[in-house]
């Protein structure tokens, strides 16, 4: 039960995070030039990935073993997740500029206005098929990542799903980025839980027995929260230069 | 074709924004494997520790970078 609302957990707030931010994209694209051509290069992203999935899933689930597959996720897990905790890191210590969705929204609008519109709108479309599809592949590898090598993944897939579910929803009823939503906190803790469950894989992988089964990854949690925290301290130092 | 390599570009920046610190990560887990090989499960903690104290290593050097700058 436990192992189970970790998982859950995992794949829903990682999902949310990338969700909110494919939202920003076709909210932009659909209030600047309407809204036919970014729900199109919506559904067609959404289709390309359900492909990709099926085609992928099936071919690696049926043709690597299982210890390939743990030390293959794993090493990618950790290299998601230590790109995400370590930007994470830089933010919290102030050395880089938080990420914002308003400005990206702004961003966005800016480069719509600047582009003609025809009576195909090809750049929304194109704008929002890139975006949802980019972010997309995010929330396939989060959710693959947390429950694919265990049999946490129709857990992992309705945390994932429900993530874009609830994200869609409030989009549509507020029709503006959703700023609110602490994405930068969220993105340090998913990056720490990633990376658990990326160490936690690949040692399993690699042979390893880990003390506790699925236990042990709240001590990994706790490791890499700690080396997070120490050099957040360590670049905030005065002295430090 | 220019798509198709933005495309590949795009899907190796989900794992790598920096290819020293990757390749570091990815030697680590070698190390690790070999190590789980030869001296048992309890190697892993030796994995963790390197991943953990290269997460410390290449953010003070990126902070240290980025402050140097201002």
């Amino acid at each position: 039960m436990g192992q189970a609302v970790f998982v859950f957990s995992a794949a829903f707030l990682g999902s949310a995070v990338e969700a909110t931010e494919a939202l920003t994209i076709v909210l932009a694209v659909g209030l600047t030039r309407g809204w036919r051509a970014p729900l199109l290069g919506t559904v067609g992203a959404v289709v390309s990935l359900a492909v990709l999935v099926l085609i992928f899933g099936q071919l690696i689930v049926t043709q690597v073993p299982e210890w390939a597959l743990k030390l293959l996720v794993g090493t990618l897990l950790l290299l998601f997740g230590l790109r995400w905790l370590h930007k994470a890191v830089l933010r919290s210590a102030g050395v880089e500029a938080k990420h914002d969705e308003e400005r990206a929204y702004a961003n966005t609008v800016a480069q719509l206005r600047s582009e003609a519109k025809q009576p195909t709108d090809w750049v929304g479309f194109v704008l929002a098929l890139k975006g949802v599809f980019l972010e997309g592949l995010e929330v396939v590898f989060i959710v693959i990542g947390v429950g694919g090598t265990g049999r946490g993944l129709p857990v992992a897939v309705a945390g994932g799903v429900l993530a874009a579910a609830v994200v869609a929803a409030v989009g549509v009823v507020v029709r503006r980025p959703l700023a609110r939503v602490p994405e930068n906190t969220l993105k340090y803790g998913v990056g720490v839980i990633l990376t658990s469950l990326g160490t936690f894989w690949a040692a399993e992988g690699m042979g390893a027995r880990w003390p506790g089964d699925f236990v042990s990854i709240g001590a990994l949690v706790i490791v890499y929260f700690v080396a997070s925290r120490l050099a957040v301290t360590l670049i905030r130092r005065p002295a430090f230069a | 074709m220019s798509f198709i390599r933005a495309a590949i570009k795009e899907v190796v920046g989900l794992f790598v924004s920096d290819w020293v610190q990757s390749g570091v990560i990815v030697a680590i887990v070698a190390v690790g494997w070999i190590a789980v090989a030869r001296f048992g499960a309890a190697a892993a903690i030796l994995l963790v520790v390197l991943l953990a104290a290269q997460l410390v290593w290449f953010a003070q050097a990126d902070g240290r970078r980025a402050k140097a700058k201002t």
